[in-house]
Parts: structure tokens; C-alpha cells; sequence
């Protein structure tokens, strides 16, 4: 092995920083899953009958699905009776309502994240809904959003306080029966954000969420609503990060956005769950179902992401282009080191006229991680004037991972125009030679040589999430090159 | 300030410096010329630290220091500087930012402070006026989509800016137009000093009608066969490298 | 989703009704292999875009009727009409039957011909049609290039389907020996009224240093039915050239699998499909990159008009170790109608890290630019579309790998695209 790729190999030894658990008692379920579980989980939620009802059908639903094997991505079989579907830090009857309130633990490990919730929110203007585990315990600047019209609350004080916004959207961009994952979350999803934006509201700010798992065997299902009404403007962030243990644990989200006439929905991501070991033990499975529904003529939704973690991603984050002349973008960095997998892209479906799509996927595939982009774009019968345009990069480091490329591009309109193109690359030694030559360290190097191949994306992310996607990436590629 | 003493070197099985032994002080030029093949890149590279190559017998000393224990990006801290023949794309990464990287890893290293973003702009903008180079290229990725010549003046504008103690210049005038030609002697001889070396490999003597050499060298087979004043050159032109081969086996 | 199955009583009645030439063993083989695994349906994922009812319709009726086989000396016109006015050593298969009298014909040293009931190999396992094509087969081709030829080796695969549904396979195997340079030409053609399926299979062995250049053209009645596989395996140091053609037929299906195990291999193959009302054409390619280095750069174009569906789906697998590599795959189209579809899925699998792998694929229209720049020079709409259209084209007909059939392509290639453009779609997209 040559001195460069030992360099290489040490960087991507780096240990995950955000591995520590949280001592905090759970108010848990016990694991396993029927009917009885989701009315309980119903009833914790103090949830009006058309909830229930709603999750009592997903849940017969699911139990006729089964797990889909199409993608390029190999598990054990997950048993969802040994999963907990409910855990909720043990002050749920007595949230805080101000920072003040929040348990001193709870914030000192946000802090450990890097996350200083105050400092943050107050420096960067964001209002932050935090979710640990399944429930929110903490919700800033509520008052300056109420102020604007806009509601930004955790999904369980939506189905209390605005149960007829929350009946009329849910479900309708993401079906319940949609997949195997989406059924599962709409039978027994414990919390997630909801956001609502009136009529011609630009969101005076960033809306943020960080997500976090602790609590040992306990399944993730949060839910995310977002309207915008007509003429609306809003810039949604989620994080997540999650600490380390050897237990794979499911998470499988569901997000929707309903963007109107002239709406514009922002969903930006960046995704760092714990992604297992150099052996591939422990990690998140990642399996989530984000979708956008642009309703309204000249309406837009972006997708952004930037996904480093997960022992298993499966996510299609995509856009149903409805109304004439919308827009739906989505701009992807995929990240796979070690023993992770990932799958992941979009799809775009073309159904008003003139609609118009952007897919911009960087793809690097580390260790001996095996990294799929997997794409649809599909241009209905009626889509008079559809545009898309696709470029999907790999990079590859080592000799022991894969990148795959899965595009597919179902075309029924003569009036489309569609550009698909795609590369596979490797950090070259002589690219690495040249920057060493200029002085430049190994591993500052390959994080230029990285940050330069994804910058198209990074692009596109707010500016403090830009900065922390980028050290993440260079976290998450330690030691990867070779 | 370089010392190479009976130097040899492979890649794989193939031996490419035979036992090359050369000398080069400061405030001198030094021109390295030999046919195809006869290690001039390899000599530079091995200088640079490439990892292509491995060094299996001699030394190489830099100001007294073991040049061969060093990184590339010590070497190219402690002043060493290689103009690369082909040099490289980096799709996305920003020249200016690599530039400024590299000046401010080898200001570090010395002591020094980092410059700001002004003060670079500023330096840059200045050498790139003398290099008949629009300021434009800044902002372009590394050599992405650059012309021959635009990459070559690309590497003495980097030249330029990190000023180097030792200048090795890979055949930097291969492929060159008469105009960039006379840009890159121009960024050559601007850098002549009484503290700096250059070494300028090349296949032809054309550039040494613009940048004067103090000694040439022919490389033939991995080792010096012959050395001189420019006249030198001169006479290669004239009778080719077969005269070279032919005397050295003589 | 599942189509109507096969009827496989019927099926192994007519198989065993074959003439016993010493296939039987393999015929037999092969029914088994195939009844165990039946057709592919939609649910396939290779078979995502492509329905095998009319196969299976087609080949049900003609199993009922007992399999009749067609007779081939009544296609004596079209195969004179081909052989004659393209100089190469002509083989040919027509309506299922290798006809002895051109295999007997050939003398040049540099070809061996023989048949398979010569000398009758097991079979060995395959996928569902070229198992198909092994129970069906009457009699299959074998070639052995040994030394480089002064033209051409051409297989005309031929069928004619008058009376009601009709049913042939062909079966071709070709190996190239070490350094030998070889041009071939396939060609189907077929004729008639009645509905057709035809199966065939063609596999070739390229040998070290050996260089082949291969064009094959697809030119069959409107309502006929083909499916084909060709597989071709690269030795060490070997090239490889290929182009399709793809005009006629209602349903064709092309798979193209090609080999790369051994280093320094070089492959370009390009493809152009020609579609228009009633007419799907599904063209699925796969190389397989093994070791490095190896070059693979494959380019198809479409022309879409009618109500019509054309499928490219390009795979380029880089396995483990395969360093070296250097895969492209570009995929043009042109989609004329408000009725066509096309499906494209360009697929790139890579396991190796020092690989150049990239695939570009369009859908568009002609370049309105370029369009009005013609009529402002005096071109009529439908000419100045036409003489784009034949631009599209023209890339890909002009580098056919073989310059005996350029000028045979050409005029093909320029009689159905002017059969396209005459069609009513001008208004449609111009409007």
C-alpha cells in the first residue's frame, strides 16, 4: 500500500463526534406492533377521532405491504415487533415553555452537538423546534412568527390547535398506503413539525429543526407538513445527528410540502445520523419518503441535501410539478463511507405545462460503501414545454466501494426537452500531487478536491448550513482517501 | 542550496535515473535538456517529491537538509517550487482559493501571518497584469477548461506568487504560442535573483533564447552526459541528440 | 400484470415433432430450462417498458396450429435481391432453415461453416428466449474465422409469413481466431401480411488481437414481431465495432450483451431506431467491464414519430478490480409526435475506483434555430425537418463500421425517414 493511501485511510478513521447518549428516563412503550399499540400512541397524543381513524387505516394498510427489495442496498431483516414506537422524554406532560424550562442535560447535549440552541437561534435569526427523541420540547421566536401569520409548531400541538388545517393536508402529497415506510409512519408517527404559511407571507426567517434519536431501540416517525399558501415564501432547515450505539434503529420519516399558486417551499437538509462502524454495526436505516406537491401555477419547491450518515439511506426526496409553469429543483450531496449505503435521488413528474426541473447529484462512495443515485423523470402526456436538466457526479476513493447510477426517464410529450448527464471520477494522485506541491496537506487536499466537486450544491444551502455541511463532509471523508 | 549526488530512481522495475549528480547554487539558471525519455520530468518530480517514483540510491540535499524525508507540501513550504508539464484540472475549486491556500500554508510555515482576502486580490492582480493574464482566471476552477497556454501561464502566475527559492520548470514552454512564450520568460526572468534558483527542463532550446541559462545539462538515460555554458544548447540544436548519444557512449 | 403464458403442451409437442438431426437432446434441454422460468413480464425489470403479449400471442397461435414450418424456397426473390447487390460470402437463414446451398457455397479459406446438427454441442443454460430459440431451433449456424477475408461474411436471416401466424428462430455462432480482421453483416429482413415472431440469436467470440466490425440491420414487415440477443465475448488486445439499425417491425427487442474479460479491449457500438405508428422498439445493451484497462463507447440516436414507444436502456457494469476503465454511453432522441414515448435508462454500476465512466442522454426536438435558419434560406417546413431529421441520422449511418453497406444504409435509412416526415406530425410540432 502506498504512503498516500495509508494518508487516506487515517483521515477516514476519524471516530463519529456526536456519539454519546443522553441518561434521560424514556417514557417508552414496549416494543412490538398491532392495533392496540397505535391507539395508544393515539391516546398518549390526546389526538381527535379523525387521527386515530386515519392511522387505524395505515396501519391495516401496511400490514398487507411488503418491505420493498428494489433498491441497491442489503439488511438484516428488521423485526417491527421488537421496535418501541413510542418514547417521549419523561416531562411530556409538563413542557417548558421557555428555554428556561428546558432540562439543563437536554441543552448541554445539544451543545456537545454544536448545537447551541440559544446562541444559535438568536445569532443566526432561527427559530428552532427541536425534537429530541419523538416529542418537542423547545420552540423559539413563536411569537414573531405568530406575529407574520405563520404557524411553526410541533406536529402534535398542529393536530390540538389546528386539526382542520392538519385534516384537510395530511395525506394528500404522501398517501398512506404510498410505500411500505409511509404507511408504517402514518400508522404510528410520534411527532415532527408543521409549519403554515398564509396567503402572500414571505417567513421572516429561517425555520429550523434538529432532529435526534437517543433511547435504545426506539423507531423514529416523525412527520412534516408544510403549506404554503398562495403567493408564500419559506425556507424550512432540518439537521439531524444522533448518537452512537451498536442497535440498528429505523427511522422512517415522512415529509410533504403543499406549495399554491406562486408558493415557494425551501427544504434544506443536512443528514448526519450514525452511520455504524468502520464494520458496518450499528447505524440508522434511514428510510424516508419526502415529497412535494407543487399545487399552484408558478410555484416551487427545492430540495437540498446534504446526506453524510446512516448505515442505510433510502430517500427520494421529489417533486409533483402540477401546476403550469412550476419549478421543482433538487440539489444532492451523498456521502458514503466505511460499510454505509445509500440510495437516493428524486423524481421529478411533469404534469402542468411548461414545468420545469433541476437534479444536481454529487455522489462519493468512500471505504467500502456502496452509493446509488436512482432518478425518475417523467414527462405526463399533458406536460406541453417540460424541461429538466440532470447532472450526476460520482467520486470515487478507494477500491472497495460502488457508485451506481439508476436513472430513468419516461418521456410522453414530444415538446420535452430532457439533458441527463452523468461521471465517474476518482480523486486523482496527481490532482493530490499538485495540491501538495502548492504546500497544501493531504487532507486539506482531498477536503478542497471534495468541497470543489460538490460546490454546485453547497451552493444552494443557506449560509450557515453551507459552512456545517462542509465540515461535516470533511468529517465524514476522514481517512477515506487512497 | 541543491545538491543531488549519483541519484537513481525507478517506477516498478524500470530504472529511470541511473546515478545523476547535479549541482545548483543560488542566483544561478540551470537549463536540463535531453531527448524524450531520458528522465528531465522524472528529475523533476523526484525533486517534488512525487510518489510515482522511488528513489533507491543517492541524495538529494536542500540548504543542507535531507531533501527525501520531506513531503511534497514540506518541500513546497521550505521553497521548493514545480511548474508541472501537464498541470492539473480540479473541476469546482476555485483558483484564487487554492492560491491562497498555498500562500498562506507556506506564509505559516515560515511565521509569518495569513494575508487577507484584500492583500491577496491585490497581489494577484498585480502579477497577473505582468502576465498578460485576465483577472478573471481567479475565479475559475483550477485549470478547468484552460487552453494550453492559459494553464502554463497559470503555473508561473502560482510561481509568482509563492516565491519559490528553487524554481523547477517542467517544460513549461512545450505547446507554446510565441506570445504566451514570451509571457512566461517574461514571469521567469522577472523572478532571477541572487537568492533563487531555476531549473528549466526542456526539450528544445527555444525558451533559452528568452530566459539566458548559466549552464545546460543533457540528460540522456537517467544520467548528465554533457555540460556547458548556453553554447551549449546551441550546438544541441544544431546536431540533435544523436550527437549527445553517440559521444556519450563514445 | 402477468401476460397469457406460453402454452407449453403445445410447445413441447411441436418441439418433439422436429425433425431428430441431433439437436433433440439440446432441444429438450432447453424446453425444461425454459418451462422451469417461463417469459419475463413487466414486472422484470429489464422487461419494465416491454410487453411480450404479441409473442405470446402470435407464437400460442402458431403452437395450435401445430407449428407448421414455413417453406424457404419461396423467398428465392428477396434473398437474390439482397445477395446480389451487396458483395460479401453470404450465408443465409430463411424462414428458420439454414439454407445448404450458400453454406455449401462458401470456399474462401479464411471462413469455416458448419452446422450444428454437424456437430451437436450440450446445451447450456440461457435466458428465457434464447431458450426459446434452442427448443425451436431447427438447425443453427457455426462460423470460425481463421484468416482475414476480401469481403464481407454476411448472414441474411429472412422470413416470409403469408398464411397466419408465423413462427422462426436463428441461431449463429461465430468465433474470430487470435489477429484475425473480420467484417460481417446481419440482416433481417422479412415480408407478408400475416403476423411474425421471430427469435434470434447470435453470439461471437472475438479472439486476441482479432478486430471485427459488424453492422446489423433490422428491416422487417410493419407487423412483425422480433427478439434477439447477441453476445459477443472480447479476448485479450481485441476491437470490436458495431452498429444497428433498427426500421421496421411492431415489436422489436434487442438485447446486446458484451464481454470485456480480458485487458486492452476496445469496444465503440453505436445504434439508430427509426420509429413510427404501431412500432416499439425496446434496445437494451449491457458491457461488462471484468478487467482494465478497456474502452466502451456506445452511442444510440432515435427518431421518434406516430404513436410509437422506443425504449434505450445502456448498463455498464465495473467490476472489482476492473481499473482502467473507460465506459461512455450517449442517448439522443427525437420526439416528433404528441403520440410517441420514450423511456430512457442509462445505468452505470461501478466497483472499481481508477475508472472514467460517463452517459449523456437527450430528448428534444429539432433545433428551432437551425430550422428557421433553412426556411430563411428557402426551405419548405416539411424539407427543412427533413434535412435536420437526416442530420440526426446521419452521424451514426455514416460511421457504420462496414463501408461495403454504407451506401445499402444510407438509402434504407433515407426511405423511411422520408416514409416518417411524410406522416401528419410536421403540423403537430411545428404548430
Amino acid at each position: 500500500m502506498s504512503t498516500e493511501s495509508e494518508n487516506l485511510e487515517s483521515l477516514v478513521n476519524r471516530r463519529y463526534e456526536h456519539g454519546f447518549v443522553t441518561d434521560i428516563e424514556a417514557d417508552s412503550l414496549p416494543p412490538g406492533l398491532n392495533e392496540d399499540v397505535v391507539r395508544a400512541i393515539s391516546a398518549r397524543k390526546n389526538e381527535p377521532p379523525f387521527m386515530l381513524e386515519w392511522r387505524l387505516q395505515a396501519y391495516r394498510q401496511w400490514l398487507e405491504m411488503k418491505e420493498p427489495t428494489w433498491a441497491h442496498v442489503h439488511y438484516p431483516k428488521i423485526d417491527y415487533n421488537e421496535i418501541s414506537y413510542f418514547s417521549a422524554p419523561k416531562s411530556d406532560e409538563d413542557r417548558p415553555k421557555s428555554l428556561d424550562e428546558v432540562d439543563p442535560k437536554l441543552l448541554e447535549t445539544y451543545d456537545k452537538l454544536g448545537i447551541p440552541l440559544h446562541e444559535r437561534a438568536r445569532l443566526a435569526g432561527v427559530a428552532v423546534d427541536a425534537v429530541f427523541d419523538s416529542v418537542s420540547v423547545a420552540t423559539t421566536f413563536k411569537e414573531k412568527l405568530s406575529e407574520a401569520g405563520v404557524i411553526f409548531c410541533s406536529f402534535s400541538e398542529a393536530v390540538q390547535d389546528h386539526p382542520d388545517l392538519v385534516q384537510k393536508y395530511l395525506g394528500t402529497v404522501v398517501p398512506r398506503r404510498d410505500n411500505f415506510f409511509a404507511a408504517l409512519n402514518a400508522a404510528v408517527f410520534s411527532d415532527g413539525s408543521f409549519v403554515y404559511i398564509p396567503k402572500g407571507v414571505r417567513c421572516p426567517m429561517e425555520l429550523s429543526t434538529y432532529f435526534r434519536i437517543n433511547a435504545a431501540n426506539t423507531g423514529q416517525f416523525e412527520r412534516t407538513l408544510i403549506i404554503a399558501e398562495e403567493g408564500s415564501h419559506v425556507s424550512y432547515l432540518e439537521g439531524c445527528t444522533a448518537p452512537m450505539r451498536d442497535e440498528n434503529q429505523l427511522h422512517a420519516a415522512v415529509v410533504e410540502l403543499v406549495a399554491m399558486k406562486d408558493a415557494e417551499i425551501k427544504y434544506s437538509t443536512v443528514q448526519n445520523w450514525y452511520p455504524g462502524d468502520e464494520n458496518g454495526v450499528g447505524g440508522i436505516y434511514n428510510f424516508v419518503t419526502k415529497r412535494g406537491d407543487c399545487r399552484g401555477a408558478n410555484s416551487k419547491i427545492s430540495w437540498t441535501q446534504v446526506e453524510t450518515g446512516s448505515a442505510i439511506t433510502w430517500k427520494y426526496p421529489s417533486c409533483l410539478l402540477r401546476g403550469d409553469n412550476s419549478v421543482g429543483e433538487f440539489y444532492s450531496v451523498a456521502v458514503a463511507n466505511n460499510m454505509q449505503q445509500a440510495d437516493t435521488g428524486t423524481k421529478m413528474i411533469h404534469i402542468g405545462r411548461n414545468t420545469s426541473s433541476t437534479i444536481v447529484s454529487k455522489g462519493i462512495s468512500a471505504g467500502r460503501a456502496e452509493n446509488a443515485y436512482r432518478g425518475l423523470v417523467k414527462v405526463m402526456p399533458q406536460a406541453h414545454g417540460a424541461r429538466n436538466h440532470t447532472q450526476c457526479d460520482s467520486l470515487l476513493i478507494g477500491k472497495e466501494c460502488g457508485a451506481h447510477t439508476f436513472p430513468y426517464m419516461e418521456i410522453k410529450n414530444p415538446s420535452a426537452r430532457i439533458e441527463h448527464e452523468a461521471t465517474t471520477s476518482k480523486i486523482s494522485a496527481d490532482q493530490l500531487f499538485y495540491c501538495r506541491q502548492r504546500g497544501i496537506a493531504e487532507e486539506d487536499a482531498v477536503n478542497m478536491i471534495v468541497n470543489g466537486f460538490c460546490k454546485e450544491v453547497f451552493k444552494e444551502l443557506p449560509m450557515e448550513f453551507a459552512v456545517e455541511a462542509q465540515a461535516l463532509l470533511s468529517v465524514s471523508l476522514e481517512g477515506a482517501v487512497g | 542550496m541543491l545538491e543531488i549526488k549519483d541519484l537513481k530512481s525507478r517506477i516498478g522495475d524500470t530504472e529511470i535515473l541511473r546515478g545523476l549528480s547535479l549541482s545548483v547554487n543560488a542566483g544561478e539558471v540551470h537549463a536540463i535538456m535531453g531527448p524524450n525519455g531520458s528522465g528531465k520530468s522524472t528529475l523533476a518530480q523526484v525533486i517534488a517529491g512525487h510518489e510515482s517514483h522511488e528513489v533507491t540510491g543517492g541524495t538529494v540535499t536542500f540548504d543542507g537538509q535531507n531533501l527525501l524525508e520531506l513531503e511534497p507540501e514540506e518541500r513546497a513550504r521550505e521553497g521548493i517550487f514545480l511548474g508541472f508539464q501537464y498541470p492539473v484540472e480540479i473541476p469546482g475549486v476555485n483558483n484564487a482559493y487554492l492560491l491562497k491556500a498555498a500562500v498562506n500554508a507556506k506564509r505559516k510555515h515560515n511565521g509569518l501571518g495569513e494575508v487577507d482576502a484584500f492583500e491577496f486580490l491585490k497581489l494577484a492582480r498585480e502579477k497577473m497584469a505582468t502576465l498578460d493574464m485576465d483577472p478573471k482566471f481567479l475565479n475559475r476552477g483550477v485549470n478547468e477548461g484552460f487552453s494550453g497556454g492559459e494553464k502554463k501561464r497559470n503555473e508561473i502566475l502560482q510561481m509568482a506568487m509563492l516565491e519559490p527559492r528553487l524554481a523547477i520548470l517542467d517544460e513549461t514552454d512545450s505547446g507554446l504560442d510565441i506570445d504566451a512564450l514570451k509571457a512566461v520568460a517574461k514571469g521567469v526572468n522577472a523572478l532571477r535573483s541572487p537568492e533563487r534558483a531555476i531549473i528549466l527542463v526542456t526539450h528544445y532550446q527555444r525558451l533559452l533564447d528568452y530566459v539566458q541559462p548559466d549552464y545546460v545539462h543533457v540528460l540522456s538515460q537517467g544520467e548528465i552526459v554533457r555540460s556547458g555554458d548556453k553554447s551549449l544548447a546551441l550546438e544541441l540544436e544544431e546536431k540533435g541528440y544523436d550527437w549527445v548519444r553517440e559521444a556519450a557512449s563514445a | 400484470m402477468k401476460h397469457a403464458a406460453l402454452s407449453i403442451d403445445d410447445l413441447r409437442d411441436v418441439v418433439r415433432r422436429l425433425p431428430d438431426n441431433g439437436l433433440t437432446p439440446s432441444r429438450e434441454a432447453a424446453l425444461a430450462h425454459f418451462h422451469e422460468h417461463g417469459l419475463p413480464t413487466l414486472r422484470d425489470e429489464d422487461w419494465k417498458y416491454t410487453d411480450l403479449s404479441p409473442v405470446v400471442n402470435i407464437s400460442n397461435r402458431w403452437l395450435t396450429a401445430g407449428g407448421p414450418q414455413l417453406p424457404h424456397k419461396s423467398l428465392r426473390d428477396t434473398v437474390d435481391a439482397i445477395t446480389r447487390s451487396i458483395d460479401a460470402h453470404w450465408l443465409v437463414i430463411a424462414n428458420g432453415t439454414v439454407d445448404d446451398q450458400f453454406v455449401n457455397a462458401i470456399t474462401h479459406r479464411g471462413i469455416e461453416v458448419s452446422r450444428f446438427s454437424d456437430a451437436p454441442a450440450p446445451f447450456e443454460m440461457q435466458r428465457p428466449l434464447a431458450d426459446l430459440n434452442a427448443a425451436l431451433l431447427h438447425d443453427g449456424l457455426r462460423l470460425r474465422i481463421t484468416g482475414s477475408t476480401d469481403k464481407p461474411v454476411g448472414i441474411l436471416v429472412v422470413d416470409r409469413a403469408k398464411s397466419d401466424a408465423g413462427v422462426a428462430q436463428s441461431c449463429v455462432d461465430i468465433q474470430v481466431e487470435p489477429g484475425v480482421s473480420a467484417e460481417f453483416i446481419e440482416y433481417h429482413v422479412s415480408d407478408g401480411d400475416a403476423e411474425h415472431y421471430a427469435n434470434s440469436v447470435l453470439s461471437m467470440v472475438v479472439g486476441e488481437r482479432a478486430s471485427v466490425r459488424h453492422v446489423r440491420i433490422q428491416n422487417r414487415a410493419i407487423r412483425h414481431v422480433q427478439t434477439s440477443r447477441t453476445s459477443v465475448a472480447l479476448g485479450k488486445d481485441a476491437r470490436l465495432h458495431m452498429a444497428s439499425y433498427d426500421l421496421g417491425g411492431a415489436l422489436i427487442r434487442n438485447d446486446l450483451d458484451i464481454d470485456l474479460g480480458k485487458p486492452g479491449a476496445d469496444v465503440v457500438f453505436d445504434g439508430l431506431y427509426l420509429a413510427g405508428d404501431g412500432q416499439h422498439i425496446d434496445n437494451h445493451t449491457r458491457v461488462d467491464h471484468r478487467v482494465g484497462p478497456a474502452t466502451s463507447t456506445q452511442e444510440y440516436r432515435g427518431i421518434l414519430n406516430g404513436n410509437c414507444r422506443c425504449v434505450w436502456n445502456g448498463k455498464a457494469i465495473v467490476h472489482r478490480g476492473a481499473d482502467g476503465t473507460d465506459a461512455n454511453q450517449a442517448n439522443h432522441n427525437l420526439l416528433l409526435s404528441e403520440k410517441a414515448e420514450i423511456d430512457a435508462k442509462p445505468e452505470l454500476e461501478i466497483y472499481a475506483d481508477d475508472v472514467k465512466c460517463s452517459h449523456g442522454t437527450t430528448v428534444g426536438q429539432l433545433d428551432e434555430t437551425a430550422l428557421f435558419y433553412l426556411r430563411s434560406r428557402g426551405l419548405d417546413k416539411r424539407h427543412a425537418t427533413q434535412v435536420l431529421t437526416h442530420a440526426f441520422a446521419a452521424d451514426i449511418v455514416l460511421r457504420s463500421p462496414v463501408t461495403a453497406m454504407t451506401e445499402t444504409i444510407t438509402a434504407i435509412v433515407e426511405k423511411r425517414l422520408a416514409q416518417l416526415i411524410e406522416a401528419d406530425f410536421v403540423s403537430d410540432v411545428l404548430s
